[in-house]
């Protein structure tokens, strides 16, 4: 079975995951960065460059907006979905439900410590001076190219 | 035919059917559980620093400047994209390999990954990613160990018996006492 499998992963070009997408339309995610109030609780599509993936499980990743040195982060449920580690530098088109996430300040130096260590780096805490608000996206399904 | 035979027979073929599954869960359950910051049970990532000739002040990184930086560090795989991840931080991905260049010193942050051989597609099975046909499959799967579990008990009997019965129970309180402490 094992043999049976790895010519298919080879050949496949498209890579679904999770649920399949319903919207045909993207938005842009400067559009959602700069207005998150108009997006909070609704399904949207963002279509952009993979510049991370969760290097542990593979439970989020970042896609670079269509402004420079932007991005948003797409975070799924731990094994619902994986997002593969040769995702890094290909496009990918994702649908999922806006949240705001607020983190407290002993919340944003656990997620800042959570980042560091699987980023392989140091991590000072008296760099997260108060709580946090930010702007993700609840992945729902996933198309990487 | 009884039914003890009846029994036998279906926990030994079904015992049979599942050995080549229960390896590669056992395998990937093993890796899979010390899954951490620092492992992941499917890749391997290596992490190294390089250096590479800064872009000319005032220049802004172009193709021609990833060709060279790819060539400085005899990087061969195909290149797949490249962005400015920061200002002064250009991003270039390749097949396998990320490569983050600081531009005004020329150093490189690059992180090779690269599939286990076996336990990626262990773990590719194991946890279900591949989702589809192949989650009927581990579903039958299960319902066999069941199947197995059931069929093993009801083969307690004899001499055996209360060696059956105790090493059974000890498989089934230890997990509930771990629990309860």
């Amino acid at each position: 079975m094992m043999l049976l499998l790895l010519p298919l992963i080879a050949i496949a070009q498209e890579l679904k995951l999770g649920e399949p997408l319903t919207l045909s339309e993207a938005t842009k995610v400067s559009e959602i960065n700069n207005h998150p109030e108009n997006y909070f609780g609704k399904r949207v599509m963002i279509e952009g460059l993979v510049i991370n993936v969760c290097a542990a499980r593979g439970c989020w990743m970042d896609i670079a907006s269509d402004v420079p040195f932007e991005k948003i982060q797409v975070k799924v449920v731990d094994g619902e979905i994986v997002f593969p580690l040769e995702a890094k530098g290909k496009t990918a088109r994702v649908e999922g439900i806006a949240e705001k996430m607020q983190l407290s300040k002993e919340q944003a130096v656990e997620m800042a410590k959570h980042q560091a260590m699987e980023a392989g780096g140091t991590f000072d805490p008296a760099t997260v001076t108060g709580p946090v608000t930010f702007l993700r996206l609840r992945g729902l399904g996933a198309v990487i190219q | 035919m009884g039914w003890r035979r009846l029994n036998h027979l279906l926990h030994r073929d079904i015992g049979y059917l599942c050995i080549g599954l229960t390896i590669i869960y056992a395998v990937s359950g093993l890796v899979v559980n010390h899954t951490s910051h620092g492992f992941n049970p499917s890749y391997t990532i290596e992490k190294t620093i390089a250096e590479v000739t800064p872009p000319e002040k005032g220049s802004q990184p172009d193709v021609a400047y990833v060709a060279r930086v790819l060539s400085e560090l005899g990087e061969t795989a195909p290149l797949k994209n490249a962005a400015m991840l920061a200002p002064g931080v250009l991003r270039i991905f390749v097949e396998g390999n990320t490569l983050d260049v600081t531009l005004n010193t020329g150093q490189v942050s690059l992180e090779k990954v690269k599939r286990r051989p076996f336990l990626y597609e262990m773990n590719l099975l194991h946890l279900n990613k591949a989702k589809g046909l192949w989650t009927w499959l581990a579903d039958i799967y299960a319902v066999a160990l069941f199947l197995l579990a059931l069929t093993g008990m009801l083969m307690i009997r004899g001499k055996s018996k209360w060696r059956g019965v105790i090493l059974t129970g000890i498989g089934i309180v230890g997990p509930i006492l771990y629990l309860m402490l």
